[in-house]
């Protein structure tokens, strides 16, 4: 029963589903091969419904969902302004919508029928890029091209060795691990979010008995997931530390 | 090379797409408009704690003024009656030295009086004396006086001046 479980690394959703009752349907086949995006399209027009919904001009005074809102976004303001001081009032927004977007993907393949579109690297990746593309346009922004460049040179800086060498090799590996940062941050949440559904699929296939089993790594998941969302949105935080902290150095 | 299998080029430019347009949506939808309604929140209750503090302060400068006014009153009725006391007490020194000069000038009178009393019972008594010396005289020079008769006038006379005096 396990080996058969394991077959299947992810749960089957409504997409493959319906391929498998409609074969010959040319467009479900092509649904199925872009069902990430249809998924996180979901998510995308679901989250945009809800905030819609939520803070649509009411009379009177705002709802428990407002509220909610309203402390979630606070608490997003206040983190990230502990952490990038005055000016994280312009990277809110993105950071916050980041965090809000990978989440709701992470928890979405709890729902049955549904898929993690944060399983897929390409996901992940086209999230990261939009990360480090967003960092690379702050950097220019902050640093202006002079300053970005001598950010990567790094420091120190001294006589001889250190007024060629150290800097050049510094160069590189700025570059490297820029390069890298994307890599490294789709890998973590897309391997990390394979890794939950497929607990989830292998703990399904084990039957009725594996029920109570099967409850306590959804509460695994739940966290899992919060938490990978949370460590994808840090780290673009730090990235962008990182530039204000030189800029203000 | 496995690893990019896994990598869709359409894929990541739709996932990139979507993304932008949820990030476009929430930044005018939810940022925008919940960050406004807590910074004007934050706003409005940083007024209100100013305007407290205003407040507190406009309180504690009306009541050190109204402390001001009460010490200046307390002052004020502290020199008012010490101002009576001293007037009383100048008063009562002034009756007082008024009746020990009026009392003394009653001692004086008195003294006068008796001064005057005595000077005129001295004169009283000076013509009793007389009368008596002259109606003395008369009778011995009525009367016949023998040596012994003559000593017992003379005594007689000494007797009724004792007994005048």
């Amino acid at each position: 029963m396990i080996e058969k479980s394991l077959s299947h690394t992810e749960l089957p959703n409504f997409i493959t589903l319906l391929e498998e009752k409609f074969p010959n349907c040319r467009w479900l086949s092509h649904l199925a091969y872009y069902e990430n995006i249809v998924f996180s399209l979901i998510v995308a027009g679901i989250i945009c419904l809800a905030v819609f919904e939520v803070t649509r001009k009411k009379r009177g005074s705002p709802g428990r969902l407002q509220i909610a809102l309203e402390i979630f976004v606070g608490a997003v303001d206040d983190f990230l302004s502990g952490i990038l001081g005055p000016k994280a009032r312009s990277y809110t927004p993105f950071i916050g919508t980041l965090f809000i977007y990978i989440l709701s993907m992470n928890l979405f393949g709890l729902i049955p029928f549904m898929k993690s579109a944060t399983s897929s690297w390409s996901t992940t990746l086209a999230l990261a890029l939009c990360v480090f593309v967003y960092v690379q346009y702050a950097a220019f922004k902050e640093l202006r091209f002079r300053g970005y460049i001598d950010h990567l040179l790094g420091r120190p800086r001294g006589f001889l060795a250190f007024s060629v060498i150290f800097p050049l090799m510094m160069f590189f590996l700025h570059i490297l691990s820029e390069l890298v940062r994307p890599i490294s941050l789709s890998l973590r949440l897309r391997s990390n979010i394979w890794g939950d559904d497929m607990l989830i699929a292998v703990i399904s296939g084990l039957g009725l008995k594996a029920v109570p089993l099967l409850l306590f790594s959804t509460l695994l998941v739940i966290i899992a997931s919060i938490v990978q969302a949370g460590v994808f949105c840090l780290l673009t935080t730090i990235y962008f530390t990182l530039i204000i902290e030189h800029e203000e150095s | 090379m496995e690893l990019l299998k896994l990598l869709s080029a359409s894929e990541i430019f739709a996932q990139v797409v979507s993304f932008l347009i949820l990030l476009f949506v929430l930044r005018i939808f939810l940022w925008k408009r919940i960050l406004k309604v807590l910074d004007d929140r934050k706003e409005k209750i940083a007024s209100e704690f100013k305007g407290i503090e205003e407040g507190k302060l406009e309180v504690e400068k009306l009541k050190s003024d109204y402390e001001a006014k009460l010490k200046t009153i307390e002052d004020t009725a502290k020199a008012k009656i010490q101002e009576a006391i001293n007037e009383g007490e100048e008063i009562l020194g002034k009756m007082r030295k008024d009746a020990q000069e009026e009392g003394r000038k009653v001692i004086e009178d008195a003294k006068a009086g008796i001064k005057y009393e005595i000077a005129k019972a001295r004169e009283d008594l000076k013509d009793e004396i007389i009368g008596l010396v002259l109606s003395a005289a008369e009778e011995v020079l009525q009367q016949k006086i023998t040596e012994k008769e003559d000593k017992k006038v003379v005594e007689d006379f000494i007797e009724r001046v004792d007994k005048v005096q």
